[in-house]
């Protein structure tokens, strides 16, 4: 029988997982398929956002002999496993979950029996941690083959459906929603020729898939671009600036009319999708990582670009990943020169997976630069003069104050970066290809791009190996906080 | 600013038997330390001072930089980067004067490191910073 319970539906309740915790979950759930009922209690962060709630598996209570009752084919959690799992929510922080599986030529909606199953384990863990979401996720093959799954969450005393999950590599059919988008024929053609390489199946992801761009400047506007063309339904646009005539270079949609007028980067990105796709919904935000309203709208996503040259913005890139579970491809671009030559044309690609190396991991930051980048212009000010004062002393200013060069940059390298950054994006969504690489540096004016992956090995005591999934809950481990003199990101 | 990973690094502190505490300031959130030893005692000066750090933003991307003394400290001359002010701000009530200190910008110490440093570790180098009296 179906479940009685009075689930709501009227809160964007979004699942995230990843790798390796979710690969270890769903074999547990499925320990017993395809005849019998299998699980596991888990652990998610979560994060409140206007309309929702972000969940994320952080860690698995991985069963132990005598945990599970396996002579009934229903789960069914032994008493011991209960007080264990009541234990660690008392000294944790995280929301409690029941994952199980239902068996094959079963749908994965909660039965009566999953009902008396998630009231009490509800009751009981609201006992104890009464401010914490309970999160009940039941998966299943259907009859395509498709993991397909339901979940509900019992929350300041309702229950509310999961409406999304965002899984790394994995697409999960939610059962009970329309998880595939249906193109309109004009759509449907506009995309034609990817619809062909990449099939119907692709078309219909990239319509229901949300992709945050943090920066739309140089790199940023072309992966936008390649991104509305592709069918992309959602696109999260973040960028802190304003145009200025130097960008129009760079900047995939602007236009010489648009020099004076102050109009933030991420406007000029809205404009230029919705004449590419106006079926594409677009959000657009004057501000920065790791702001709280920017964090809000990003970990709704199924993918993130990092397309600034701030380091800064990089940690908290990293972060994201990280404590929220959001795939992250980062790029940027390097271009040197001497004798009158251009010597490097270097573009960079990083994928930041959850379980990836972080930034820090990869020596991809320079301290340094990050804490001037974060200064107030005051504080600056006052580097800046104590740095010229001890230069007049014939002192090293360093310790005060280091310019840090303009990067130099030019179009065709920002594009050929951005574009990359979209494809894999594209392959990710669709599930057709996968960035074959941690962290690609290729230089375009040497022999065979002079392609290497530069992966580093992550270090065991890093915040990054800890916090993954823990989401607020994990603020204590965060990279980076917004620095306080900044102004509040806008939704324009 | 992670107040709660300041708080743990705080935490620490106490358990090693040192105060300090999150306070407010006119330049913004700071650290402040109490009663740290110096070896001024030789020389008729404190043998003991509060020393008050800046939370700086963004923190822990950003490095922990710089230590002031009340701005009438007797100390300030004759520590290092005392007599080259980084500014002066108010908080507590007293008046505070920051000093040219800079630990993990090739100051000495190591590299600034976010996962391994903190207000926990800097107060090591507040130590040596106040045991290092020159004339």
């Amino acid at each position: 029988m179906n479940s009685e319970l009075k689930i709501r539906s009227d809160l964007d309740v979004l699942v995230r997982a990843a790798s390796p915790e979710v690969d270890d979950l769903l074999d547990l759930a499925f320990r017993r398929y395809p005849d019998d009922e299998s699980g596991s209690f888990a652990w998610f962060g979560w994060r409140e956002t206007p309309g929702g709630i972000v969940l994320t598996l952080a860690s698995i209570e991985t069963p132990r002999s005598g945990d599970l009752d396996d002579t009934v084919p229903n789960i069914c959690f032994l008493p011991p496993s209960i007080r264990r799992a009541v234990k660690a929510a008392q000294e944790g922080r995280l929301a409690a979950a029941v994952v199980h599986s239902h068996p094959a030529e079963c749908h994965t909606g909660a039965s009566i029996i999953d009902d008396d199953m998630d009231t009490y384990f509800a009751d009981l863990f609201a006992g104890y941690t009464p401010d914490r979401p309970y999160v009940s996720l039941i998966f299943a093959h259907n009859a395509s083959g498709q993991l397909s799954g339901t979940g509900r969450i019992f929350w300041r005393g309702e229950w509310h459906a999961v409406r999304r999950f965002a899984v790394e590599r994995k697409s999960v059919y939610l059962e009970g929603y329309s998880s595939s988008v249906r193109l309109s024929a004009h759509a449907a053609e506009r995309i034609a020729r990817l619809r062909s390489a990449f099939g119907e199946e692709s078309a219909s992801r990239l319509a229901g898939a949300t992709v945050a761009v943090i920066g739309a400047s140089g790199t940023g506007s072309p992966a936008i671009e390649a991104l509305a063309r592709a069918g992309v339904g959602h696109l999260i646009i973040v960028d802190p600036d304003v145009f200025a005539a130097s960008n129009l270079e760079r900047v995939h949609g602007s236009w010489d009319a648009d020099v004076g007028t102050a109009i933030p980067k991420a406007e000029i990105a809205r404009r230029h999708i919705q004449a590419i796709n106006p079926d594409c919904q677009v959000t657009a935000i004057l501000g920065a990582l790791p702001q709280p309203e920017v964090i809000d709208a990003v970990a709704t996503a199924n993918v993130v670009l990092g397309c600034t040259d701030q380091h800064y913005s990089r940690v908290a890139l990293s972060d994201l990943a990280v404590r929220y579970l959001v795939p992250v491809i980062d790029c940027g671009v390097q271009l040197e020169g001497g004798g009158g030559n251009v010597t490097a044309q270097v573009v960079q690609l990083v994928r930041l997976l959850p379980a990836d190396p972080c930034v820090y991991c990869q020596d991809m930051v320079s301290n340094q630069r990050v804490q001037q980048e974060l200064m107030s212009p005051a504080e600056r000010a006052q580097r800046m003069t104590a740095a010229e004062q001890a230069a007049e002393r014939g002192e090293a200013g360093d310790a005060y104050w280091q310019e840090l060069p303009q990067l130099n940059t030019v179009g065709y390298l920002t594009t050929t970066a951005g574009a990359m950054a979209a494809g894999y994006a594209i392959g990710w969504i669709t599930g057709r290809f996968d960035p074959p690489f941690l962290r690609l540096q290729m230089d375009l004016g040497a022999p065979l791009f002079g392609v290497v992956d530069a992966r580093k090995q992550p270090r065991a005591e890093c915040a990054c190996r800890r916090a993954r999934g823990t989401a607020d809950q994990g603020g204590v481990d965060a990279f980076i906080w917004p620095a306080a003199h900044w102004s509040p990101a806008v939704i324009l | 600013m992670s107040r709660e990973r300041i708080e743990r690094e705080l935490a620490v502190l106490h358990e090693g038997g040192l105060e300090a505490a999150l306070v407010s300031s006119s330049r913004g959130d700071c650290v402040l330390y109490r009663n740290l030893p110096t070896r001024g005692a030789k020389r008729n000066l404190p043998s003991v001072a509060d020393v008050i750090v800046p939370v700086p933003s963004g923190y822990p991307a950003a490095a922990i930089d710089l230590a002031g003394l009340t701005a009438n400290s007797a100390l300030l001359p004759h520590l290092v980067g005392g007599t080259n002010s980084q500014g002066t701000f108010v908080a507590e009530g007293q008046t505070w004067q920051l000093a040219s200190y800079h630990p993990h910008g090739n100051g000495g110490g190591p590299p600034w490191d976010p996962m391994q440093c903190g207000f926990h570790t800097y107060v090591d180098h507040l130590l040596a910073w106040l045991a290092r009296l020159n004339q």
